[in-house]
Order: C-alpha cells, then sequence, then structure tokens
C-alpha cells in the first residue's frame, strides 16, 4: 500500500496542482468579468443591462458540464483552435462571472448612494468611483458568498477531466486504472479536495464572522 | 453686490415625478457671503442646494458658476445634457458637504480626505497628503488620520466631511443640513467649525434649522416655501419681518423655544 | 454552418430514453435525498454529540467534495466493499446522498428559525416528536426554506449532466454519443443546452406556484 502510494503521490500532486490553478485561475478572470458584467447590469442603458441578464441567465441556467462540452466540440468548428485547459479555463471563468455578478449585484445595491454623490463631488470620475469606492465595499459586504464561490469552483473543477484536462480526477482516475485499487484512490482524492476546500471554507467563517462585528461596530 | 456673483441661480425649475419642487428660483451668492436658506420641510431647500452642485439634475432656468452654466451646454440657442467631464469641470471650484456625512466607510481618515486630491484634483500625493493634513489639522482632528469613520462620532464625521471638500481648495462650500443628523449636544462642534470657515471668509450656503447660526452668522436669509425663495435679506429683516404670514408661523416654532440668544 | 435536425428524428427513440433517464434520475434522487435529508436532519435535533458530529462529518464530506469523485467511489470503488451498482443504481445513489447532505442543511436552519418555546408547549401538552414535527416545526418551517429547496432542486437539475461520465444512458450521453458520432456537435450540445434551459424553467415555476400556495396557507 506504502508503495503505492508513493508511486502515485507525484501523480496525484500534478493533478492537484492543476486542479488549484484552473480553480483559482477561473475565479480571478471571472471576477472582473462579473464586476463588468455587473456594472452593465446595473446601468441605464435597457441594452447594456439586458444583454448582461442574459449572460448570467445562460451560464447560471446550462450545466458546467454542457458549457465545458461546448466549448471543447465547437470552438474548433468556429476556428477557434486552443489547447482544451484554455478553453476549460475561460469556459470555467465565464460561468464563475455569471454567479458572481449575481453575488456582487447585491452588493453593489447595498452601498449608500450618497457615497457615490459624494465622490461625484469630489471629482472622481466612473472609474475611479467603481474602483475606489464600489467594488472594495461591494466586495467586503459579499465575502463569504463570494469566497463560497470559490469552493464552488473547487468542486466543478473535477469536470474538466472530462474534457481531457489532467486534473487531480482525471490523475485520481488514471492511477486506478493502473492500480486497481479505486477505493483507496479515489478516497484520497476524495480527502485531497475536502482538504482545499474546508481551509478555503474556514477563511469564509472567518469573513462571515468579521463582516458581523463590522456592521455591529 | 457688484462683483459677480460666485453661483447665480435663474428660474430654476425642478419636478419629481408629478410634483414641482421648484417653481421658479432665482438666487444670487455672492463672494465672502454666507447664504441661510431656511423653510418648511417639502419646501424645497435640499432639492435646490443639490441642483446647485447638480446632484440632481434641473428642469429649466440656469445654474452659473463663476460665469459658467452647470449641467448643460449650450449652443447656438439650444442646451443639450452635459457630459460627466464637462460638470465635473465646471463644479470644480464647488465643495459639498452632506447631512450623512458620506465618509466612504473602507477607508482612513486620512485617505478619505487626501485620495480625491491625487486621483481626480490632480494632486501629487505628497502634496494631497499635506493639504489632507492641513485640512484635518483646521477642523481639529489631525489626532484621527488613521482611524475608520466607523470610530469616530458623528460630530467628528462631520468635520472630516468638511475636511475633504476643504481640502480640494474650493471657492464655495454648500452645507446641506450639515447638523440635522447630529445628537444635539454636538451640534456645537460643527456649526464653531463653520463659524470658523465663514469669519475667515469662506464663501458659504447652508441649509439649516439651526436659526441661532443663522441669525449670527449669516450675511443673507433665503426662505423657501412651496419652491420659490418667499424672502430674503439679511438676517434680522428676515426674522423679525412680519410681512410673510407663512414665515412669521414658520418662526414661531424657533421663537417660541427660544433659539436667539443674541439677536 | 448547416445546422441538420434529421440527427434528432433519426434517434428519436434514444434521445427519449435518454430525457425520460434523466427526469428520473433528477427528480428520483432529488425526492429521495429530501425525505433523507429530512429523516437525518430531524434525528439530528435529538442526538447526542457523537451522532451529531458523525453527522455533521457526513455533511462535510459530501459537501465538500466533487460529485464526480462521489460517483467514482460509488460505482467504482464500491465493489471493494461488497457494494456492486449498476450505473443507473449508482447514479440514483449518487444523487440521493449528494443532495442529502445539502437538504439536512437547509432543514437544519429551518429548525433553528424556530422559537424553542414553542417545542417546549408542544412537548408540555403532550405531543410527541413526529407530531411535533409534522404539526408544528415544518408548517412554520416551509416558508422559510422553500426557496432554497427549490434552488437545491435546480442545482440538481445540473448536476445530472454528469451522470454520463459513468456510462449512465441518460441524455447528455446521449447527444453527446450522436454529435460524436455524426460530428454534428453543434445541433446535439445547442439542444442539449436547450433542454436544460427548459428544465430550469419549470422547475423555477414550479418554485413560484408552490411558494404562493404556501404563503396563502400561512396567511389563513
Amino acid at each position: 500500500m506504502s508503495s503505492l502510494l508513493s508511486e502515485a503521490l507525484p501523480v496525484f500532486i500534478k493533478g492537484l496542482e492543476a486542479t488549484i490553478f484552473f480553480s483559482f485561475g477561473s475565479v480571478v478572470v471571472g471576477f472582473f468579468m462579473a464586476v463588468a458584467l455587473c456594472t452593465m447590469r446595473l446601468s441605464k442603458s435597457t441594452v447594456l443591462s439586458s444583454i448582461a441578464a442574459v449572460y448570467v441567465s445562460f451560464f447560471r441556467g446550462i450545466p458546467l458540464m454542457v458549457q465545458l462540452l461546448i466549448s471543447f466540440y465547437c470552438l474548433p468548428v468556429v476556428g477557434i483552435n486552443v489547447s482544451p485547459g484554455v478553453s476549460a479555463l475561460f469556459t470555467m471563468a465565464a460561468c464563475t462571472a455569471a454567479y458572481m455578478a449575481e453575488i456582487l449585484r447585491g452588493g453593489f445595491l447595498g452601498i449608500p448612494y450618497g457615497q457615490i454623490e459624494a465622490a461625484q463631488i469630489s471629482g472622481l470620475n466612473r472609474f475611479q468611483i467603481l474602483k475606489e469606492i464600489e467594488v472594495p465595499q461591494a466586495v467586503r459586504l459579499t465575502l463569504p458568498s463570494l469566497i463560497n464561490e470559490v469552493v464552488n469552483m473547487v468542486k466543478a473543477s473535477s469536470l474538466i477531466s472530462v474534457v481531457g484536462v489532467l486534473d487531480l480526477t482525471r490523475a485520481a482516475q488514471n492511477v486506478a486504472a493502473s492500480t486497481y485499487k479505486p477505493l483507496s484512490v479515489y478516497l484520497t482524492a476524495g480527502i485531497l479536495y475536502l482538504a482545499v476546500t474546508s481551509s478555503i471554507g474556514a477563511l469564509e467563517a472567518v469573513a462571515r464572522r468579521s463582516l458581523k462585528t463590522e456592521r455591529q461596530g | 453686490m457688484t462683483e459677480n456673483p460666485i453661483i447665480e441661480v435663474e428660474g430654476l425649475t425642478k419636478t419629481f415625478g408629478s410634483t414641482e419642487v421648484l417653481k421658479g428660483v432665482s438666487l444670487a451668492l455672492e463672494r465672502s457671503q454666507v447664504t441661510c436658506i431656511i423653510g418648511p420641510s417639502g419646501s424645497g431647500k435640499s432639492t435646490l442646494l443639490r441642483c446647485l452642485a447638480f446632484l440632481e439634475t434641473y428642469d429649466t432656468g440656469r445654474v452659473e458658476i463663476e460665469g459658467r452654466l452647470l449641467g448643460y451646454v449650450e449652443k447656438d440657442g439650444r442646451r443639450r445634457p452635459a457630459t460627466s467631464r464637462e460638470i465635473s469641470d465646471v463644479r470644480r471650484n464647488v465643495g459639498f458637504v452632506f447631512q450623512h456625512f458620506n465618509l466612504w466607510p473602507h477607508m482612513t481618515v486620512m485617505d478619505n480626505v487626501a485620495k480625491p486630491l491625487w486621483l481626480a484634483s490632480g494632486f501629487s500625493r505628497k502634496e494631497a497628503r499635506e493639504r489632507a493634513l492641513a485640512a484635518l489639522e483646521k477642523v481639529g482632528l489631525a489626532d484621527k488620520l488613521e482611524d475608520y469613520p466607523a470610530q469616530l462620532s458623528g460630530g467628528q464625521q462631520q468635520r472630516v466631511g468638511i475636511a475633504r471638500t476643504l481640502a480640494k481648495g474650493p471657492h464655495i462650500i454648500l452645507f446641506d443640513e450639515p447638523t440635522s443628523a447630529l445628537d444635539p449636544e454636538i451640534v456645537g462642534e460643527v456649526l464653531q467649525v463653520m463659524r470658523d470657515l465663514a469669519e475667515e471668509g469662506m464663501t458659504m450656503a447652508v441649509v439649516t434649522h439651526e436659526m441661532g447660526f443663522a441669525a449670527q452668522v449669516a450675511d443673507r436669509i433665503a426662505f423657501i416655501d412651496e419652491g420659490v425663495i418667499a424672502v430674503q435679506g439679511a438676517p434680522r429683516d428676515v426674522l423679525l419681518s412680519k410681512d410673510n404670514p407663512r414665515l412669521v408661523r414658520f418662526l414661531k416654532n424657533f421663537f417660541d423655544r427660544n433659539v436667539f440668544w443674541e439677536n | 454552418m448547416n445546422l441538420d435536425f434529421s440527427i434528432f428524428t433519426d434517434n428519436w427513440p434514444d434521445i427519449l430514453g435518454g430525457l425520460w433517464l434523466t427526469l428520473e434520475l433528477w427528480l428520483g434522487g432529488s425526492v429521495l435525498g429530501m425525505v433523507l435529508g429530512l429523516t437525518i436532519a430531524t434525528v439530528r435535533q435529538y442526538a447526542g454529540g457523537v451522532v451529531q458530529r458523525g453527522i455533521a462529518a457526513y455533511v462535510a464530506a459530501f459537501r465538500g467534495t466533487p460529485f464526480l469523485i462521489q460517483l467514482f467511489l460509488l460505482y467504482y470503488g464500491g465493489p471493494s466493499f461488497g457494494l456492486v451498482l449498476t450505473p443507473v443504481q449508482a447514479g440514483l445513489v449518487g444523487m440521493t446522498v449528494y443532495s442529502s447532505a445539502q437538504f439536512i442543511e437547509i432543514f437544519r436552519a429551518g429548525f433553528q428559525s424556530i422559537p424553542p418555546g414553542q417545542i417546549e408547549a408542544a412537548r408540555m401538552s403532550g405531543l410527541g416528536r413526529m407530531q411535533i414535527l409534522i404539526h408544528v416545526q415544518l408548517p412554520q418551517m416551509m416558508i422559510i426554506i422553500l426557496p432554497s429547496m427549490v434552488n437545491l432542486y435546480v442545482i440538481m437539475t445540473k448536476e445530472t449532466a454528469l451522470l454520463s461520465v459513468i456510462a449512465i444512458p441518460d441524455l447528455t450521453a446521449v447527444l453527446n454519443g450522436i454529435g460524436s458520432a455524426t460530428y454534428a456537435y453543434a445541433e446535439t450540445l445547442f439542444a442539449l443546452a436547450a433542454f436544460y434551459w427548459i428544465l430550469l424553467e419549470c422547475v423555477t415555476a414550479a418554485g413560484r406556484w408552490a411558494e404562493r400556495k404556501v404563503g396563502r396557507y400561512l396567511v389563513r
């Protein structure tokens, strides 16, 4: 058993690295997309607002699995030839952007409008107001939900194994196939995922508590 | 009244939905003068002040800041809404103090005052910090630089609000009921700062219920009622006037409570 | 890009079969998960520290790991401890267990929202635990937890897409298979997306209907 583990460990580590890279990478890219989406959603232009609403509705309504399949099979047809990893990363980013846009929307709406007026009177332009006043506070207000979304992304990342990315799940599948010990292998994979999600989950609890005390203070 | 006024208002109207809040207001705010705007709730006084800063749009009329039209651009007799950059440009020298302070809670006191200076007013970070420090010293809060708004009392927060607007070096400061949201015992500290500013010659327009302040510090008082300026003039003339029955009834409240002690 | 819809008409029986299987596994798994979750959450109220910790571990395990890994454990790892399941059985068990963990948390929040004094009064009036659940707790909890429950049903619809990975002939598997065979990826995948979107709209509409019904019950 121990020799099995020592052989398999590097493979697991490699898979875990890929999983962490794809989860966090898609969250980071998705975050910026989410801010843009949110701005569009809350803008006075009905065109922009509708486009954002449709986007969010699509990416939240269709399973990520189907989105990944569409990226994997259909993008080459329209001439976009990228590696499975790149298409998976951007698909995941596009998906989490929709969820985070919904989360951030509540945050943006929770900022007292007077602060934006004060910024306008102080001469800040639209972009500065977004960057200095709105985004920091929207994030602060919605941090627990945003962190929860990171956890969701870590779990969802297991799907990229289906479209050919060597993540932790694919690594586990490979090891299971070569060692014929699926139980221990998948248990190990499960424990590794759990370790990652639990640590992030602990951060969420901390964020939730500090948000509560901030409110009362 | 021979100098050009800093803010000149002519025939201002403003409608919210189906209610006409301002029905043709004309006013001139002269350099170094303190103008207090008083009136019953719903009279339109806050709306008027916010229109002066174009925090609210106005429907017809003109608001001119140092001779430049605010909020709209006129060309060949036609008027179009100004872009936000044009608006910022025209109201660059106008300061505003809000009833609910509107400090940014995620920034320290120093950042609240200094950041807009290097973000928007074009100062270097060093200059911004120096100006911020000077403004905060002026309002008596130089020892609270690294505190956050939540750690300050209401009066302190409002003073930071005043420092924030002072730091950008405005030619006129508009105060929208600056003490209405404060506990009575703290009102004094903010009024004192405002008095000091007035004494140094700052041009101010103050919407307020503080009749004592209006009586003692204002150079002119304007009484707004139902969307128009019903009475305006020197404090004594306005406050002791018996001509306008609505004004008399409005002031009765304050006379009864003996608000004026040095009239 | 020419869209060829004949692939749908040619393979109608398979597609219908896959669609039906997807719906069965979704509804079956979610309802069973709801029942299982309610049972465990109810027992949890009256259980001692060890059981509560055990339940907490169960919830953490199934909420903290990917659904796909759980399916693999059941289907591929099951035989190692004597559990031999067909793909469909594994899919159903997987959906049930996965959703049950979320349902436990939803019901737990619901139970907590009811002032303990009401439970005490019920006990003093002689009600048993089952009666308290049915007559005191569930009626009041319903309106509060309904949105979360509807949301979970929606989430489960999207999780069904993974079932194809363990060789379950659900809609995703059927359509993807047709797509691979005929290279008609666009048509099949967009049909798949359309199916899920329609299912989503139906579920959320049903949720709104349920909220209205429950709300009316409460007003009385």
